[in-house]
């Protein structure tokens, strides 16, 4: 327990230092920022743009939902892409360096540096979302008052869960590969391949993909928490059990 | 003497390259044990099994009289280590990561402050307050050494501590272990020999996977006698004149300038008629002297 | 664009932050002389001209070990 913290605690040192925090900071207020900005000047862009032949588009009037939308895109590509990059080196560069030699022959176990390093993951991750949240909804609220959500807790929450599997798939690919090429190309092969299954439709109710991009239908209501409740299982399931892979392949590693 | 570390029977192959076959040896409690042989004999691999980092394929590691197995390091709390080439995080500073090595470890907050003050002192580090990426390449090590030494281990392991420094580095690392060593029995490798008959009491030779020589230094010393006498005339007339003259005694010899290195049978009767033949001809000779076999002899003898 | 007004709220806080990584990147940049990968005028070219990716891109995986 004493190793743990003294890790987990080396971790936040390292997320400062390294400029982590900053970046996910930076890049996640700016996405809470975004996203009600376009909400609201794409619409005002377009409209007016003669196409020719008469065609002239008329943009509806943007209202929060569409502040939503743009945050559930965001998010789930720019803000997944910059998760994945920071935390790509996160047990990569420890075994590429052998800089856990030492601290794990001072009698560390093992699984002390795969859990530390995901809760200290998952807090940085957990913190950059609230982040963005807090801001994307501040201006929504301001600008689209008293607007409806539903499921409300479901619809953020799924997207977040989607962000803990990702930092767990990259400590699997990190463990399992030893250097950040492995760690990268593993993360990006799983979601290639999330993405080519989500073309049949009877796996997309399923597949943990739907988290990352597919919980708007949630927050207008087009869908009850309900349909997403299996998903959300597997997911869950998907990522405890890269944990619990990472652990026992790290026990049986030569480093 | 109870043994601090003991190898019995110890094999590993990566694949079809055994690179340890059958090694045995035991390092006594409070000695300082140098482990040599040649870059890729398999002195890291031995290393790294008795941390357990590796699995063994045959054979049994004891620690403090507990079994090593790998994974599982339970013996290393008794070990202080300090690998080759030791990688550190470079955003910290030594302070900081003594620290960190200290609450890994369960030192209760008074000791570790104390021993980290003791510590920086003792490998000269405590006015630095530099990032470790900024520390030069012997400051690195001393750190390493700091690390290896703070929980205050039963049983040192330095691999190839002076390897990668230059004279100075050496010298201080050297005199660390020295210093160590009264505390703690220190086992290290090496393939540098001078460092080995500056410090070390014992030493096992390893060469093609399995143990060549091993003894203490006093025991390799008397066992390997050195049978052979030098003598260094101040002219070569009176070299001429000693060679005519011992006639006798040069069968087994070498010349080199205006010295001669003679190797005889029984090293006591040949030195009396040396002497004697000295005399007789009134040669004084600039030296003469009964050779010790070195470590690096030795060595040559048994792994070259 | 008739109301820059309205949009004050969005473009101070994104300019600030733009700004801020821009800056940051681009001091870290010129202040180290190794990197991962690249060289120093392609980081400086990068952290200044693609927005926020240069500068996320540089500090994640472009800045050498300290």
């Amino acid at each position: 327990m004493k190793s743990f913290v003294a890790f987990t605690k080396k971790e936040f040192t390292e997320s400062l230092r390294t400029y982590r925090l900053v970046v996910l900071a930076a890049v996640f207020l700016l996405l809470g920022v975004m996203s009600p900005l376009f909400a609201k000047i794409l619409p005002e862009l377009l409209s007016g743009v003669d196409l020719g032949g008469g065609i002239v588009i008329t943009a509806p009037d943007p209202t929060a939902m569409d502040s939503w939308a743009q945050f559930f895109k965001n998010v789930g590509q720019m803000g997944m892409l910059t998760l994945i990059i920071t935390f790509s080196g996160i047990i990569a560069n420890e075994l590429n360096r052998g800089t856990l030699i030492i601290l794990l022959t001072k009698g560390m176990k093992r699984h002390t540096v795969i859990l530390s390093k995901f809760l200290s993951a998952s807090v940085l991750w957990t913190a950059s979302y609230l982040l963005c949240l807090t801001v994307c909804y501040a201006y929504t609220e301001y600008f689209w008052p008293a607007s409806i959500l539903s499921n409300a807790f479901l619809a953020f929450f799924s997207i977040w869960l989607f962000g803990e599997f990702l930092i767990a798939l990259l400590i699997f690919g990190g463990i399992l590969f030893g250097n950040l090429y492995g760690s990268l190309l593993t993360c990006l092969g799983v979601i290639v391949t999330l993405s080519l299954l989500n073309i049949l439709p009877y796996v997309q109710k399923y597949n943990p993909i739907a988290l990352a991009g597919g919980t708007l239908s949630l927050l207008n209501a087009q869908k009850e928490a309900a349909d997403f409740i299996p998903v959300t299982i597997i997911c869950s399931v998907m990522a405890v059990s890269l944990l619990v892979m990472s652990i026992v392949v790290f026990n049986k590693k030569q480093i | 003497m109870t043994n601090t570390l003991s190898v019995k029977g110890l094999s590993k192959s990566f694949g079809a390259n055994k690179v340890i076959d059958s090694i045995s040896f035991d390092v006594p409690e409070g000695s300082i044990f140098g482990f040599i042989g040649a870059n890729g004999a398999g002195k890291t691999t031995t290393m790294k099994m008795i941390l357990g980092l590796l699995p063994s394929d045959n054979g049994e590691i004891f620690v403090c009289g507990e079994k090593v197995s790998f994974g599982a390091t339970k013996t290393n709390r008794f070990i202080g280590y300090l690998p080759d080439v030791p990688e550190f995080y470079g955003y910290m500073r030594a302070k900081e990561y003594l620290q960190l090595c200290g609450e890994i470890v369960g030192l209760d907050a008074v000791v570790k402050s104390r021993r980290i003050a003791e510590l920086l002192d003792i490998v000269g580090l405590s006015g630095v307050n530099k990032r470790i990426s900024a520390l030069s390449r012997g400051m690195k090590q001393r750190l390493g050494m700091a690390q290896a030494l703070l929980n205050e281990p039963e049983l040192l392991i330095c691999d190839e501590p002076t390897s990668a420094l230059d004279p100075m580095g050496r010298k201080e690392i050297l005199d660390t272990l020295k210093q160590a060593s009264r505390k703690t029995t220190v086992f290290f490798s090496t393939h540098i020999l001078s460092d080995v008959e500056r410090i070390c009491d014992r030493v096992a030779v390893i060469s093609g996977g399995q143990i060549a020589l091993s003894g203490t230094l006093a025991e390799l010393r008397t066992k390997h006698k050195s049978n052979s006498i030098l003598i260094k005339f101040a002219s070569a007339i009176d070299k001429e004149q000693f060679v005519s003259a011992a006639a006798l005694l040069m069968k087994d010899v070498k010349s080199v300038d205006m010295e001669l290195t003679l190797r005889v049978t029984d090293i006591e009767a040949a030195q009396r008629v040396i002497l004697r033949i000295l005399s007789l001809n009134d040669i004084l000779p600039l030296k003469l002297e009964v050779l010790e076999p070195t470590i690096e002899s030795l060595y040559l003898e048994v792994a070259g | 664009m008739e109301n820059l007004q309205e949009y004050l709220p969005f473009l101070i806080p994104l300019a600030v932050i733009q700004a801020g990584l821009m800056l940051a990147s681009l001091i870290h940049v010129l202040r180290h002389d190794t990197y991962r990968f690249g060289n120093r005028p392609l980081w400086i070219v990068l952290c200044l001209a693609t927005g926020i990716i240069g500068p996320v891109l540089y500090f994640a995986i472009g800045r050498g070990d300290e």
